[in-house]
């Protein structure tokens, strides 16, 4: 008998909540942004503080930021989501998994949105440097809106230069001067070195981007940037940059052998066991309030060209968020990015602010002045370029920093390393080559 | 409304009169019907979602899941990386399971006797169990550091300097199952205290008056006694061995070169990074019959131990 009194309960409390629902459709339009942490537990509250006041001067919406772990995890939460059928309204997601998302048809181009503020594409990019464009318009829709940068930037312990004998103002411009530089800052007490003069972080995501950034400065290109289907692995440009990093770990011996974490070389910088490194810009405020010593950052050094990809993060709105959820999510997506906000976040972060005008104002150019070490970050965008990005990015990654790790145990020679790499990487795009450049005519 | 059904049901057999013979199957199956209905959701459902998945996969670029048959299974052979992750996975087993067990028995042997010394000694063998794998691994992250991580800082003061004890593919496996074996010894020492208790004293006496040494007592007393109790310590340990990778997610992501790349981190990259759910699904189907051979054969040498020990 109770039963049948619950569940007569429970079904007219279900009934009224039907009954109820146009009641609610008044109240603000309720939206989620999923939004990754890469650097540390800080930001985390700095995004909640940005909500609330977005939330604040936004009766009509309603937006709730949910803490959805590293880059990966935020592309593994947001893909179950839309399983589920519940995308998020906006995701702040990893710069390059937006072709992946693109090809696999999961994030929305927001050309009509752009297009209904009565914007070109062209107009709306523009506001952004130009760096950025590369990885948020793919096919010439604008994908992703660009959230937060960075840039690997050379970090020199000025103490160790001076201890050296060497000038704290010259910093190492190209690769000949790294590795002299280097060699004099390298420290041995017998076999044993008790402090090197260049690390470089290697582990998986951090040690391609690196290397792209020596490919760069070596003239090449990594991928077709206008094309998901092609890597140029096994080329002379990559050739000369793993080739590169390989005599600094076994010619030269002033590099640590074997795959470094990311960690382990800001940590080892910090503790003055390595005089140098390369490490994202993101990690400037960190370093900053942490460093014990004084330091200079310099453009990545070339051998070629200044090049350097960018990394970070744009804001995308997932497939299937239609309506005022998706005006909604625009609404955020152009408050957090327009140039105080930027600006803002880039302060708490250290990240770049993407938006040109986030430098024009007067609290980024105090604490820029504050801060030369940021301007200079700064200015390497100019010679910035798009992040890699393929079909199925992250595996193709995967094959070459795999033979990276490979290399820097000494394991196999760079040309070796490049020509399993590239053939990895053609196997894992060839699904997608097969349906797009080598799908022809048959009659 | 589960126990709702459940006292209904109950109610219907106790008034059923006593010729119906499925009285207590009815009664079985009603007492069951809470975990079986929990299992079936959580349980076996997925189980067949997985064996679906396995059949099924992506054949247009951004397009719909397609009947593939047996295609995941095929190119998940001929992945050098499954490969190399099952050896690894074979290393990883040997390389844990058995040091481990040894380290447990001397452990257990050594502080068999109550006393406090060897309770508080009991205490600290058995506190890495109390620490969650992820949190173990994050500590030894530190522990391994290059240069600066404690291990390098100690053997820095003797004038060696160590390997990369993460980033070298040659090392980092042999790194990995040292905090495993560091974690489960402590835990499997608890199954062998117990184990040992069970074996009795006269047993011992006997063997003395016989003139057994230290050695022989343990090869012809101790071990054949304990024989049960390693049965079950050793399938706990090969459970351990292929189900979790949580330490490998933490310390190298699989790396260097997928040198420490395990079967359940394999698939783990083939659902996420590689966003081949039907590999993914063919991976865990693979794992999961390797786990079934393990666990049978295991129990029935559990299982031949116990009627030898009965004889």
């Amino acid at each position: 008998m109770t039963t049948t009194r619950r569940s007569v309960l429970a079904g007219a409390a279900l009934a009224a909540s039907f009954a109820l629902q146009p009641a609610f459709a008044q109240a603000p339009t309720e939206i989620e942004l999923f939004f990754p942490v890469p650097v540390d537990g800080q930001l985390a509250r700095d995004m909640a503080t940005l909500i609330k006041e977005f939330n604040e001067k936004n009766p009509t919406i309603k937006a709730t930021p949910v803490y959805t772990g590293s880059y990966d995890e935020t592309l593994i939460k947001t893909r179950a989501a839309m399983k589920a059928g519940k995308p998020p309204a906006a995701v702040i997601m990893s710069a390059n998994f937006l072709l992946d998302l693109k090809i696999e048809g999961e994030i929305q181009s927001m050309d009509a949105l752009i297009k209904a503020d009565g914007k070109t594409n062209d107009q709306f990019m523009g506001q952004f440097f130009d760096a950025l464009h590369g990885n948020a318009v793919l096919d010439r829709q604008v994908y992703g809106v660009p959230f937060h940068n960075s840039t690997p930037l050379l970090y020199v312990n000025t103490d160790h230069l001076k201890e050296a004998g060497l000038d704290p103002d010259k910093l190492p411009a190209n690769w000949e001067e790294l590795v002299t530089t280097a060699k004099k800052l390298t420290k041995r007490d017998g076999d044993r070195v008790t402090r090197w003069g260049m690390m470089m972080p290697s582990n998986y995501d951090y040690g391609g981007w690196i290397l792209q950034a020596l490919t760069q400065s070596n003239g090449g290109e990594w991928f077709n940037v206008n094309y998901g289907g092609e890597v140029y692995y096994d080329t002379p440009s990559m050739l000369g940059a793993l080739t590169f990093w390989s005599d600094l770990v076994t010619k030269h011996k002033v590099h640590p052998a074997g795959v470094q974490a990311g960690g382990a070389v800001s940590g080892a910088f910090l503790a003055g066991q390595t005089s140098m490194m390369l490490l994202s810009t993101g990690s400037l405020t960190h370093i900053r309030n942490n460093a014990k010593f004084p330091y200079k950052v310099a453009f990545v050094p070339k051998n070629v060209r200044n090049a350097v990809p960018i990394g970070g993060a744009s804001l995308v709105i997932p497939t299937g968020v239609e309506g005022e959820r998706r005006k909604a999510a625009w609404t955020l997506i152009n408050w957090m990015t327009a140039p105080e906000k930027s600006a803002w976040w880039s302060r708490a972060t250290g990240y770049f602010a993407p938006n040109k005008a986030a430098y024009d104002t007067p609290e980024m150019k105090e604490f820029i002045a504050k801060n030369p070490d940021a301007g200079i970050a700064v200015k390497q965008l100019d010679v910035a370029k798009p992040w890699f990005a393929t079909y199925k990015t992250v595996p193709v990654r995967k094959a070459i920093e795999d033979e990276l790790a490979a290399v820097l145990s000494a394991k196999k020679t760079p040309k070796e390393a490049l020509v399993a790499a590239q053939k990895q990487a053609d196997e894992i795009m060839r699904p997608f080559v097969e349906q797009t450049a080598l799908k022809l005519p048959t009659n | 409304m589960a126990q709702a059904v459940l006292t209904v049901g109950k109610a219907k057999t106790w008034s059923v009169p006593d010729w119906r013979p499925r009285r207590t199957t009815v009664l079985a199956f009603a007492l069951l019907a809470p975990s079986l209905l929990f299992l079936a959701l959580f349980t076996y459902w997925p189980v067949v979602q997985v064996l679906w998945q396995s059949l099924h996969g992506q054949v247009r670029v951004g397009g719909p899941q397609a009947y593939v048959g047996a295609q995941n299974f095929l190119k998940l052979f001929a992945d050098p990386a499954f490969r190399k992750a099952l050896a690894n996975n074979l290393v990883y087993a040997l390389g844990t399971v058995i040091p481990s067990l040894v380290l447990a028995l001397g452990f257990a042997m050594a502080l068999a006797r109550s006393s406090r010394v060897n309770a508080l000694f009991r205490a600290l063998f058995f506190l890495p169990v109390l620490i969650p794998l992820v949190a173990a691994a994050s500590i030894f992250l530190f522990l391994f550091l290059p240069n600066i991580g404690l291990i390098d800082y100690h053997l820095a003061k003797l004038a060696i300097s160590g390997p990369n004890w993460l980033g070298d593919p040659d090392v980092a496996l042999w790194s990995i199952m040292a905090l495993t074996v560091w974690k489960n010894a402590g835990y499997y020492m608890l199954f062998f205290l117990a184990g040992l208790q069970a074996v009795p004293a006269d047993a011992y006496e006997a063997a003395i008056l016989d003139g057994a040494g230290p050695w022989q007592r343990l090869r012809y007393v101790t071990l054949p006694y304990l024989k049960p109790t390693i049965g079950f310590v050793l399938v706990i340990g090969l459970l351990n061995v292929v189900t979790q990778v949580d330490h490998v997610f933490v310390l190298t992501k699989g790396g260097p070169s997928d040198s420490t790349n395990l079967l359940l981190f394999y698939v783990y990259q083939q659902a996420v990074e590689n966003y081949d759910a039907g590999r993914a699904a063919a991976g865990t189907l693979v794992m999961l019959a390797l786990l079934l051979v393990v666990t049978a054969s295991s129990l029935r040498t559990l299982e031949r131990s116990f009627g030898e020990k009965d004889a």
